[in-house]
């Protein structure tokens, strides 16, 4: 059983001279020979490389895939004490049904949660009065109004951005301006 | 570098661009860091243009001047008329499909870090000529020069390399959110002959999601007596809810769909939560998707093929993720069912496959294989301990380091695997070989390291060398990646159905050399150590060291094992400690021990190769 594993192919004269020297590699046969060795070992390198190239794309897809779910693990962890305070709140309640220290508990959970998304530099986006922008808003309604064209009358649901990026858009309505009418009038 | 060439999936509702990166297709995402892009257009009052996501979201303040669909328009003398601040602009349908193009392709410059100049677009099967040319003259307008345009299944069929296949007939089924679309195809020599298409230009994922709001608001309704349709907020959180539940329902059998606070009357709140399972939402769409079908026999009878000589069938579309269009579309085509490839993505997918071709980087890569299963040795207690996982590219090398199990140990045997599962004996045995001639040394302290290099041509070499004397002892197996798909389909089918088992055994196996180590490391601790331990304690950890020994020979079960192991771990805590800490740097045990054999002492040799044994099964 031959046992070479590593080849180093190529002649010394072919690797350390790229032009063969006249001297050291005089027959026109050998020549070729190394050039066709040295073929030969660029074309397994080639190959090796590009194989390598396949599986670190492979291994980055599977990296990325673990890293996501490490993070919404995170992201999980950072909110189960929300969801063990209201269970605690639930309980509470259930014992001595005393609205308003309910609703004071239910505040403070509140409170964290509001905590949390601020810790992560998540701002709520400001809508009503503001004047509609599609980076930061969702237009659900458009309604005739006194109001300018294009701001916004009601928010339907908040929207958030994390630093530069829209987690989600606002959902608002927003004005047309004046009716056809209104407009004919002036 | 030759000019890269980018594929674009043009669609009704959504756009995808993708690009050949190293041999394999790449989805490019776009600005807003998502992978699809909305086909719309929009001119704000300003005179701005707006395309894809932001265009989509002020659809409705602007409806006069935001272009939705714009693909059904295509090869039509239809114009957009937009005003903008008093200036009327006549666009044609090519114009705007060459904004989004354009977005397309500052997307695809983003991502490559270049000027992007060429692009193969798709296009359904059935467009006519002029449809084409207006998609071409898109691609003009939009500054991109379109080196081909395919058709939307062929390009789904290149994404699953199905032209380098053996002559045959596919069907490709493309249920989109807005449209749907059949499409036989013959495909020999890498040509791709389209035999009939056909379709329903208004049937989607679309009409599933407003079942599913009606049902809802039907509900609501029945409960409350409150009618949501009036209330915008209240609609699009069911809209949004409906997709949700839809989305959900393809890998789950029940989805709540839970609204609180979704109205109020005098009486207060109204909250919505309502139960979908599956079967139920399938029951809503079921007439949109036995229409689907009758489609796909209108389609067999005009290519004059019958089910039974589809070879092939190719899903596209994200709607063709439901499972009931999987069961569908399986009863009625009894051939292969291809839905690896993300549905929104495949078309892409392929246009840029075929435009790695047109640029000639596909002749520069070389074709290269992967190894069907995960190539292992055997190790301490007979398990598989994979050196190159299945579906690695080769050619590849990989290295490990192994020690022995015994002390002295004169010889590993090195038992070459292939297959998914976690015991040696339950895979396929592709050889073995013996490197002999360790010097004598305590168990875990040799360091043999063990390559595995697969050459292009699938033949694997397995080296073991001892790193102390620079022994190698090697094999050559010529067969590892030349299994029959069968076979692998049935080792791997094998790998999944006894994954429980593999792991008790493997657990088990675990244990056994985490036990034996134990016993080892505290026996070596106490001969270090011994003396300053206690008579007392030091006989009871000597009488549960050999009560351990007892459990291994008598080959006990896991848990008894873990129970006898903490019963010395407990008793022998401080000792073992120190011991542990020591033995923490030593490599992971390996190779099955050889007979052993004191005293063989060989000096390094300086790197000579000996003979291997091996037989090769």
């Amino acid at each position: 059983m031959p046992d070479e594993t590593k080849s180093n192919p190529a002649s010394e004269c072919a690797r350390v001279e790229p032009k063969p020297a006249p001297d050291a590699c005089a027959s026109p046969e050998s020549a070729v020979a190394a050039k066709e060795e040295e073929i030969r070992s660029l074309v397994d390198r080639l190959k090796r490389l590009q194989a390598e190239f396949e599986n670190y794309r492979k291994r980055i897809l599977r990296d990325l895939a673990a890293v996501e779910e490490r993070t919404s693990d995170r992201e999980i962890l950072a909110v189960l004490p929300l969801y063990d305070n209201l269970e605690r709140a639930f309980s509470v309640y259930a014992e001595d049904a005393n609205v308003e220290a309910f609703v004071a508990g239910v505040e403070r959970i509140f409170g964290q949660f509001a905590q949390i998304l601020d810790q992560r530099g998540v701002r709520r986006i400001p809508t009503v009065g503001e004047r509609f922008d599609p980076s930061l808003h969702e237009a659900l309604l458009s309604i005739h109004s006194p109001q300018e064209r294009n701001l916004i009358l009601e928010e339907f649901s908040p929207g958030y951005v994390r630093g530069e990026r829209t987690l989600q858009p606002s959902k608002v309505s927003v004005s047309q301006g004046p009716t056809q009418v209104e407009k004919e009038e002036r | 570098m030759k000019e890269k060439i980018i594929g674009i999936d043009l669609g009704t509702t959504f756009s995808c661009v993708a690009v050949l990166e190293g041999g394999s297709p790449t989805i490019i995402t776009n600005s807003e860091g998502e992978r699809i892009t909305p086909s719309v257009v929009a001119f704000t009052d300003g005179g701005e243009r707006l395309v894809g996501r932001l265009a989509r979201r002020q659809a409705i303040t602007n409806p006069t001047r935001t272009i939705a669909s714009i693909k059904r328009q295509m090869g039509t003398d239809h114009r957009i008329k937009i005003d903008v601040q008093g200036k009327t602009t006549e666009y044609s349908p090519e114009q705007i499909s060459a904004m989004i193009l354009q977005k397309l392709k500052q997307d695809a410059e983003a991502h490559l870090g270049g000027r992007v100049n060429k692009a193969v677009i798709t296009v359904p099967a059935y467009f006519n000529d002029a449809q084409r040319q207006a998609t071409k003259d898109a691609g003009t307008i939009a500054g991109l020069e379109v080196m081909r345009i395919i058709n939307e299944p062929t390009a789904a069929a290149l994404a699953y390399g199905l032209d380098k296949q053996h002559e045959q007939t596919i069907l490709v089924y493309d249920l989109g959110g807005g449209t749907f679309d059949v499409s036989i195809l013959e495909i020999g020599d890498g040509v791709f002959d389209v035999l009939a298409t056909d379709g329903d230009t208004r049937l989607g994922g679309d009409d599933f999601d407003q079942r599913v709001v009606d049902w809802l608001l039907e509900e609501f309704r029945k409960d409350t007596g409150i009618s949501l349709t009036g209330d915008p907020s209240a609609m699009q959180r069911l809209r949004d809810a409906a997709e949700s539940a839809k989305k959900e329902l393809s890998s789950r059998m029940e989805t709540t769909i839970n609204l609180p606070y979704i109205t109020a009357d005098a009486s207060g709140p109204k909250h919505l939560e309502k139960k979908l399972t599956r079967a139920k939402f399938e029951a809503m769409i079921d007439d949109y998707l036995q229409r689907t079908i009758s489609i796909v026999d209108a389609t067999l009878r005009e290519s004059g093929k019958t089910a039974e000589t589809i070879h092939q069938v190719v899903l596209v579309g994200g709607s063709t993720r439901i499972p009931k269009v999987q069961e569908l579309v399986g009863k009625r085509i009894p051939g292969k069912i291809n839905r690896e490839i993300n549905p929104d993505e495949v078309v892409a997918a392929g246009a840029a496959i075929q435009g790695g071709v047109l640029a000639g980087e596909v002749d520069e890569i070389v074709l290269l294989d992967v190894t069907p299963l995960t190539l292992s040795i055997e190790t301490l207690g007979g398990v598989a301990t994979p050196l190159i996982e299945r579906n690695t590219t080769i050619p590849t090398e990989k290295t490990k380091t192994f020690t022995t199990a015994d002390d002295n140990q004169p010889a590993v045997e090195i038992h070459v695997v292939q297959g998914e599962r976690k015991m040696a004996s339950d895979n396929k045995s592709l050889g073995k070989f013996q490197l002999t001639g360790l010097p004598p040394a305590p168990r875990g302290i040799p360091q043999i390291d063990v390559t595995f290099n697969i050459d292009a041509d699938g033949i694997l070499h397995v080296t073991a060398k001892d790193k102390a004397t620079e022994k190698t002892a090697s094999i050559a197996i010529t067969d590892s990646s030349r299994l029959d798909s069968t076979e692998i389909e049935r080792m791997r089918k094998a790998a999944s159905e006894h994954a429980e088992e593999d792991r008790r055994k493997s657990e088990h196996a675990e244990i056994r050399n985490r036990a034996d180590q134990l016993t080892y490391s505290v026996e070596k601790a106490m001969a270090d150590l011994g003396a300053k331990v206690d008579g007392k304690k030091r006989s009871e950890i000597e009488d549960r060291v050999r009560a351990l020994r007892a459990k291994l020979e008598e080959n006990a079960s896991t848990d008894e094992l873990k129970h006898a192991m903490d019963e010395l771990s407990k008793s022998a805590q401080d000792v073992v400690s120190k011991a542990y800490g020591e033995a923490q740097g030593a490599a992971q045990p390996g190779g099955p021990a050889g007979e052993r054999e004191a005293g063989g002492g060989d000096e390094p040799d300086d790197g000579g190769y000996i003979d291997a044994e091996y037989d090769k099964k």
